[in-house]
């Protein structure tokens, strides 16, 4: 079974989530800060840890890059109330490997866990519009075409994800496995988090101003 | 005061930490432009030597002038920007030795550029800066300040009498200086030194008292500021927030509870992320999610709304978007779903929009002529602007609505 981790720094909120996953996953525990969030995931090791984006102390920012330093293989799903660029793409950046809002029905949520205990990235329609937006520009010219381009299928796949379709209606609609979408959302991913472009942080601070 | 109010307004508070670093122009604490007061709170200095390092300027050739002209041209005012929220740390000894230093290095370039005004400058900035160490030393609180100067018999005047001391000193040396350095003494005239010194006491002696009511006045501005920006965020807060929580609390059906707490929430996020377009429909997007809030409200279905490369509004993208607010109409009366998607992706010459829905479909062939939704509202709406518009749906498998305007 997998075992996830919990971090958020409203105790209704973690409760709620604690009960609507507590059948399908084992929950390892869970913490609301930061410094006990980073030592005991340390311990626990779980395969996923479901982490806020704001909280005090550095927010889940900080819990993420902490971890992500010395334990890799530990994989994050953010999980917050805000849907702004800038912290979508920050968590992605830090190395979450989804990012849902806390809107989300709890089997999309636990589906999403499941996606991402297995390797997959998680990406929700306005993540994928994100994505769009920020890699739509022209590269420029010192940039590696490698990381800072989407290909055309990357970009079909994310578009029809930003339409709202799951992973498998994308798949049945492009008529390619589930596991291609998922291939081509990790790709995504990746380039993502590894792209040097300042496009893509320029992109993100002009929204955040404007 | 109500310009200030209405700019306070529209910036929410956790959006100034970003702008810690930008050089602002002070609003509170201004002689001119602010300017001096938003440079001494980026280096952490008391905001009066900094106006001492102009006027010294100054007197070289106007220098100092130009430079605050400059200064006040290239920073903008913290109104409009936001203010640095917390002033920079002290600098050390060594740094500020080597501000000291770099002053008078730009004085002696100056001197040697030729850009001076002759031999009293250099008494004259000795007693500007023994003036600004009086000045600073004594307006760390202006009500004990206060008792000091009417009370000189004060326990706690005995430390500023020293800092006093200190500050006559290197204006009466100045003063030594001046009439020492200047050839032809009878040019300033014993009328003009009386002046001088007049002054001089009488900045030393009232020149805190002054200050002190002055700041006070200040405190009490800024104050007023803060209390107009909390009563207006109650006043907005009670008008939505409140209100939506009432309703909830009175409403049985699970559905309607979850559309208004999703306007409600639509509604707060506009305000707190994104004040300048709230309420406007300038652009392609938010032409979008007004239309999606309209029918969120009407229908009581939640509406998913993604805008990619959004651009401002013109004829034909304005019939896009009305005809994609006729397809989430219609998605969220017909097709059963529980949310609806609209994904919007403008580029240069073109704007598509897709409206999904995971509900019951139809068959769009068997339409019956009469129903004029689809054909008048959305296909013959959209090639009248010369765009086009395509319809996929079947029994059971959702409805995509898919809208282009502009060319291929």
């Amino acid at each position: 079974m997998t075992t996830i981790y919990l971090v958020d720094d409203h105790e209704l909120f973690l409760s709620g989530v604690r009960v609507e996953l507590s059948e399908r996953f084992e929950v390892a525990g869970w913490s609301t800060d930061v410094d006990t969030a980073v030592d005991e995931i340390r311990k626990q090791r779980p395969d996923v840890v479901l982490v806020d984006v704001h909280m005090p102390g550095g927010g889940g920012l900080s819990v993420v890059g902490n971890v992500h330093e010395t334990n890799p293989d530990i994989r994050f799903l953010a999980l917050s109330v805000s849907d702004a660029p800038e912290d979508v793409i920050a968590m992605i950046r830090t190395g979450a490997r989804g990012y849902v809002t806390k809107s989300i029905e709890p089997d999309a949520l636990a589906d999403a866990i499941e996606r991402i205990a297995a390797g997959d990235a998680v990406f929700s329609p306005k993540l994928a519009g994100f994505v769009l937006d920020a890699f739509s520009d022209a590269v420029p010219v010192e940039a590696d075409p490698e990381l800072d381009q989407l290909t055309p299928r990357e970009r079909e796949v994310l578009r029809q994800i930003a339409r709202g379709y799951a992973y498998k209606q994308v798949a049945t609609r492009l008529s390619i496995s589930v596991k291609t979408v998922e291939t081509h959302v990790s790709a995504v991913l990746r380039k993502l988090q590894l792209s040097n472009r300042h496009e893509l942080a320029r992109w993100a601070s002009e929204r955040r101003i404007v | 005061m109500s310009t200030t109010a209405d700019s306070e307004k529209t910036r929410p508070p956790d959006r100034i930490q970003v702008l810690r670093g930008q050089l602002t122009r002070s609003n509170n604490d201004r002689v001119v432009a602010g300017l001096a007061a938003g440079i001494a709170c980026r280096l952490g200095i008391p905001t009066v030597y900094v106006r001492a390092a102009f006027v010294s300027l100054t007197l070289a050739g106007g220098f100092g002038v130009l430079c605050y002209v400059a200064g006040w041209l290239i920073t903008p005012d913290e109104r409009e920007y936001g203010s640095m929220i917390a002033a920079a740390q002290p600098p050390s000894t060594a740094q500020r030795a080597g501000l000291g230093l770099g002053l008078f290095a730009l004085l002696l370039a100056l001197e040697s550029l030729g850009l001076w005004f002759g031999p009293i400058v250099w008494p004259a900035i000795l007693v500007i800066f023994g003036a600004a160490l009086i000045w600073d030393r004594s307006s760390s609180d202006s009500r004990r300040r206060l008792a000091r100067f009417t009370r000189p018999s004060d326990h706690g005047a005995r430390r500023s009498r020293f800092q006093i001391f200190a500050g006559v000193a290197l204006m009466a040396i100045g003063i030594v200086v001046v009439l020492a350095s200047l050839d032809s003494i009878q040019s300033l005239g014993p009328v003009a030194i009386a002046v001088l010194l007049t002054a001089a006491g009488f900045m030393l002696l009232f020149g805190p008292w002054v200050w002190g009511l002055f700041e006070e006045l200040t405190d009490e501005r800024r104050a007023r500021i803060r209390s107009e920006e909390r009563a207006d965020m109650a006043a907005h807060l009670h008008d939505s927030v409140l209100q939506t929580l009432a309703m909830i609390q009175r409403s049985d059906d699970p559905q309607r509870m979850v559309t208004l707490a999703r306007a409600q929430e639509r509604d707060l996020r506009a305000w707190l992320f994104n004040p300048e377009s709230a309420g406007r429909g300038g652009t392609v997007g938010e032409g979008i999610a007004a239309a999606a809030a309209r029918v969120e409200t009407d229908f009581d279905v939640p509406i998913e709304v993604v805008v990619v490369g959004d651009r401002s509004l013109d004829d034909s993208s304005g019939t896009l978007v009305a005809a994609a607010s006729e397809a989430m109409a219609n998605a969220a009366a017909h097709s059963g779903a529980r949310s609806v998607s609209v994904y919007v992706e403008c580029t240069d010459d073109s704007v598509e929009a897709w409206v999904t829905d995971q509900g019951a479909g139809f068959d769009v062939a068997t339409v019956p002529e009469d129903r004029k939704g689809i054909s008048e509202s959305i296909d013959a709406r959209m090639s009248r602007s010369g765009g086009e518009s395509t319809i996929l749906s079947a029994p059971g498998e959702g409805t995509e609505v898919h809208l282009r305007s502009g060319p291929r």
